[in-house]
């Protein structure tokens, strides 16, 4: 090992980076790019549902139930319809998303103490949205019935109001949230993208710089001349762990300062483990760049091979116990889901060594794994 | 003897089921520049990447400095003392780093201590006079300082062998010749073993000694001057009217018959010079021959018989047919005044010349001297910003489709579609001509006799043979029967029977069919097959004549080519310079000067050698070739804007 030459490798390495201009932008642009559209892009709250609803009682009842919806901060009210034909085109037209049906004598149905139906139509083209609209509108109805018992109790045994209402509902649920206390899905998302984005970038960015060389015939340098594998690959790859290690603090400060994400671990453990991170999958490129000759089969497989594990894998959509038992063996096969308990633990449940050793043992026996096959499927007198 | 730089035996490399390289021997003696000369795919660079320790192979032994290159680990042992320049103009230099950067980073890589690399680079950029651009970044050079460059990178470590694979390919004949100067100074200070290739053959005579390879094979090893006499004959250039008569007869005699121009060229072999005019006369039959100069083949004559004799064909089934030779003489081409700018740069500027109907003509200049950018005008792909350009008689700013169907074009790239077999990519183009079926069968029949690709129909165009996809691209090209043909550099890394017989189809056409060509080419010797050519030069027409008009134009102003052998060619050179003889050039073992007085220098400069301690081993007078003219014309030019500026 002679520094001499690694560090001649790393600055002219460092210098083709920052003056082209296909590498500044992937190495120092592209990820905060990332961070920034996919934490405003995509969100995962379901509120401000726009509704409308049909009322053909028009009687107090009716308004009272409808207003319970107005006032909720889950929905946005967008005014009555005169009827249901109404209802299919603003649906359809993507105005609501969501519309209640209040038949004739709702009010004097509830009033002689009979069950009154209320039709509710709701956009099912997102299943997820659906359901959790679904949620809402029962949770509000049931309410409502609620309200409605205890006042005809407290009227009809003559008891007082509130004692109406304990008894109508004996259990009360007080739920309060852990780690995300309003669960804000930014705060779950924000961490998760450093884990997604330090997927995408360090691969493509080392599989790319080092198929270059490949293409262009500039390895031949290192072929023929005195310059040991481990030198070069050392040489070659840490400016690219250094500019990934940068932007992974950057992401962290966007995700703290930007989108206000508490970060509750301990730094310098998280900066370990984002820095092993880096590595694994710098690590990840240098083996695809061993095994594709051209720069255009680099992004295709860098872009299979990061994506689908970072997005499908890693607990970032998804919790990993909903995974089937197939999936969950590929996640626990591949280092993201291992990065996504580390940023989850650092940042949003204060926990550090002691709970994530594990992870980053893993994370470490990757890293040497792929530089070890980078290694060693590296030859400088390879047979074409 | 000491041990041999390089020894190769019985060297084979496959790639796949593709045979690269097949049982291939040759020694290297140290001291020594051996070139490796053959066109694309001959398996030039499999052996030279195996010799720098860069490529496993399959069998035989290669030896470097004594030292087996049979792993990894012996391969290293050697590295140190190698340098290696890989094929491609500039690619293995860094585009973003400047010269001084790219050369530093080599110098570190090689472990070079900071003194001596400071100490180096100013010696070597100083010699390749690029030490002025420094901080210039290596994208922005031209063809021949990044050739340069690349040198200084290979050398900054001071090895004991160099290997350089193609090193001129791509490159002007007027930095070729720069770079063979600054080689050849270079190798005798520092005593230097060189392994250079080419697939240029007029570049064999650089060489002490050369192997010929042709499709993984060597087929012959030695000085140019001992492989030139293993075939023995006579070259006989002559002109003989009507050309398109005495041609065929002349090839039923002699297969190595050429037109060049209004000239013929025939290689008699095995006979002196008087019995080959003899037999030329013979099979002229009454066809009386004028002009007549008879001398020693070229070494590309040779190689040409050398694989004859190994039953390479050069004769093309022509189909004859029943066209009557044009007698058109109307303009097929004509520029005038072409102009094109780039912002403030003048791509061309006012470039005016014809080209009659049957005629070849050439279009010559370096990189970026603006001969793609006429024919783009003259296509019609490009606009020009003044000036017009009239293509059979139509102005190619308003033309229409129809006019455009009367235009053959073929690019260096062969525009061919590689998956596709023969017979698709012939009816593919049939296709976007509008060509109806039995038009289309018509010509692809046609295209297939034409080009000898009978047998390979339905194999697929990327994995036919250079010279035979070449000819594809070439069919592919006159499928809808065009009445002027434009070819943009056709003949690049194809190997010269496959040259040969793209030439012969080209005069075919030319004189049988009365197509007007218009052709560009960086092979000079090429440029003689042409009846006129155009030389260019940042963007203007600085000289329009014959190719023998120019010559003689040359010989005039410059005077008549002598080559001297000497035992030590490297002082000999400096004596001559010194002397006032400023045109002095290495060529191997040989030097080349211009003399305004032929004979009397003759007699006169081996004694005046002698002085120096030079022995002269033969002194005589050579035909200037078409490079000659080339690199006079350009480097007076280029002297001239160096004094303007």
């Amino acid at each position: 090992m002679k520094l001499q030459r690694i560090i001649a490798l790393a600055w002219k390495e460092w210098r083709e980076i920052v003056r082209d201009r296909l590498f500044f932008s992937l190495a120092f642009i592209v990820p905060t790019m990332l961070m920034l559209l996919f934490g405003f892009g995509l969100t995962l709250d379901v509120e401000n549902l726009p509704f409308a609803v049909v009322d053909h009682d028009r009687s107090a009842a009716s308004r009272d139930y409808t207003y319970r919806f107005i006032s909720s901060r889950y929905f946005d009210f967008k005014g009555q319809a005169s009827d249901e034909r109404q209802l299919d085109t603003l649906l359809a037209d993507n105005r609501i998303r969501l519309a209640l049906v209040i038949p004739p004598r709702f009010g004097e149905r509830l009033a002689r103490g009979e069950a009154a139906p209320v039709q509710v139509l709701i956009d099912g083209t997102f299943p997820m949205r659906a359901q959790t609209t679904q949620g809402y509108v029962a949770a509000i109805n049931s309410a409502v019935s609620l309200d409605n018992m205890a006042r005809a109790l407290s009227a009809g045994r003559g008891v007082p109001l509130v004692e109406a209402q304990a008894r109508v509902q004996p259990v009360k649920l007080e739920v309060r949230y852990l780690y995300n206390q309003s669960v804000k899905s930014i705060w779950s998302l924000a961490p998760k993208l450093i884990m997604l984005i330090m997927m995408l970038s360090p691969p493509f960015l080392t599989a790319l710089g080092v198929v270059r060389e490949k293409e262009s015939g500039s390895i031949f340098n290192i072929y023929s001349s005195t310059v040991s594998p481990g030198e070069f690959l050392i040489g070659k790859l840490a400016p690219y762990v250094a500019i990934s290690f940068t932007n992974g603090l950057i992401l962290w400060a966007l995700a703290v300062g930007l989108y206000g994400t508490p970060f509750k671990g301990d730094p310098a453990f998280f900066a370990l483990a984002l820095l092993l991170y880096v590595v694994c999958t710098t690590g990840l490129g240098l083996v695809i760049s061993m095994l594709v000759q051209t720069q255009v089969a680099a992004m295709i497989v860098a872009s299979i091979v990061s994506i689908i594990p970072a997005v499908l894998y890693s607990g970032m959509l998804l919790p990993l116990s909903s995974l089937a038992p197939g999936a969950s063996a590929i996640a626990h096969a591949l280092p993201p889901m291992y990065f996504t308990n580390i940023v989850v633990g650092s940042f949003l449940k204060g926990v550090g060594w002691q709970a994530l050793w594990a992870d980053m043992l893993v994370l470490a026996a990757y890293a040497t794994c792929l530089f070890g096959l980078g290694y060693l499927l590296f030859s400088k007198r390879p047979a074409s | 003897m000491d041990t041999p730089a390089i020894r190769v035996e019985g060297f084979t490399k496959r790639y796949g089921k593709r045979v690269a390289a097949d049982g291939l021997s040759l020694t290297v003696q140290a001291g020594e520049i051996y070139g490796l000369v053959g066109a694309d795919g001959a398996g030039k660079s499999s052996l030279m990447k195996a010799v720098a320790g860069v490529l496993a192979f399959d069998a035989g032994t290669v030896e470097v400095f004594g030292t087996r290159v049979d792993s990894e680990r012996s391969a290293e042992q050697v590295k140190r003392r190698i340098g290696f320049l890989p094929q491609g103009l500039g690619l293995n230099l860094y585009p973003d780093l400047s010269i001084e950067e790219n050369v530093d980073f080599f110098g570190r890589l090689r472990g070079v201590p900071a003194a001596e690399l400071l100490e180096r680079k100013r010696q070597l950029l100083e010699m390749t006079r690029l030490d002025s651009f420094r901080a210039r970044p290596m994208r922005q050079l031209s063809g021949g300082m990044k050739q340069k460059l690349g040198l200084v990178c290979t050398l900054i470590h001071e090895p004991d062998l160099v290997i350089l694979d193609e090193p001129t390919t791509g490159v002007d004949p007027v930095s070729r010749r720069d770079f063979w100067a600054i080689l050849g100074k270079l190798l005798e200070e520092k005593g230097v073993t060189a392994l250079v290739s080419t697939a240029y053959l007029d570049e064999a005579d650089r060489f002490h000694r050369v192997s010929l390879f042709h499709e993984g094979k060597v087929m012959g090893e030695g000085t140019p001057a001992e492989l030139v006499a293993t075939v023995p004959g006579t070259l006989a250039l002559f002109r003989a009217e009507p050309q398109a008569e005495a041609l065929p007869r002349l090839k039923a005699a002699f297969p190595q018959t050429e037109a060049m121009g209004a000239w013929l060229r025939v290689f008699a072999e095995g006979l002196d010079a008087p019995r080959a005019r003899e037999a030329v006369d013979k099979a002229l039959a009454g066809i009386p021959p004028t002009d007549w100069f008879a001398r020693e083949p070229e070494l590309e004559d040779v190689f040409v018989a050398m694989l004859r004799q190994r039953g390479a064909k050069l004769e093309s089934a022509f189909p004859a047919d029943s066209r009557v030779p044009a007698a058109s003489t109307d303009l097929a081409i004509e520029a005038r005044g072409l102009t094109r700018l780039f912002g403030d740069f003048r791509a061309a500027d006012a470039v005016s010349f014809s080209v009659p109907q049957g005629e070849i003509f050439g279009l010559l200049g370096a990189n970026g001297a603006g001969k793609t950018t006429v024919i783009k005008m003259l296509t019609g792909i490009l606009k020009p910003s003044s000036g017009e350009g009239r293509v059979a008689g139509a102005d190619m700013r308003s033309a229409g489709l129809a006019i455009k169907e009367r235009i053959g074009y073929m690019s260096q790239a062969f525009s061919l579609y590689h998956d596709l077999s023969v017979i698709e990519n012939i009816r593919l183009y049939a296709g976007i001509y509008g060509l109806d079926g039995r038009q289309a069968q018509r010509r692809s029949d046609w295209v297939i006799g034409m080009a000898g690709l009978a047998g390979f129909e339905n194999d697929a165009a990327g994995r036919l043979p250079m010279g035979l996809r070449q000819r594809l691209a070439l069919g592919c090209a006159l499928v809808h029967e065009p009445r002027v043909l434009f070819l943009d550099e056709p003949t690049s890394g194809v190997d010269p029977i496959g040259r040969r017989m793209f030439w012969d189809i080209l005069f075919h056409l030319s004189r049988r069919e009365g197509v007007a060509i218009l052709v560009t080419t960086h092979y000079m010797s090429e440029a003689e097959h042409c009846d006129h050519l155009a030389l260019m030069y940042a963007g203007r027409v600085v000289a329009d004549a014959s190719p023998e008009a120019m010559k003689a134009e040359v010989s005039a102003e410059s005077g008549q080519l002598l080559e001297l052998r000497v035992d030590r060619p490297v002082p000999a050179q400096a004596a001559l310079r010194a002397a006032g003889f400023a045109s002095a050039t290495l060529h191997g073992r040989a030097v080349h000067l211009l003399s305004r007085d032929a004979a009397g220098d003759l007699a006169r400069l081996p004694g005046k050698l002698a002085e120096a301690g030079i022995t002269v081993q033969s002194a005589t007078l050579r035909p200037l070739s078409m490079e000659d003219v080339f690199v006079q014309r350009i480097t007076a030019l280029e002297a001239a804007d160096r004094k303007a500026s």
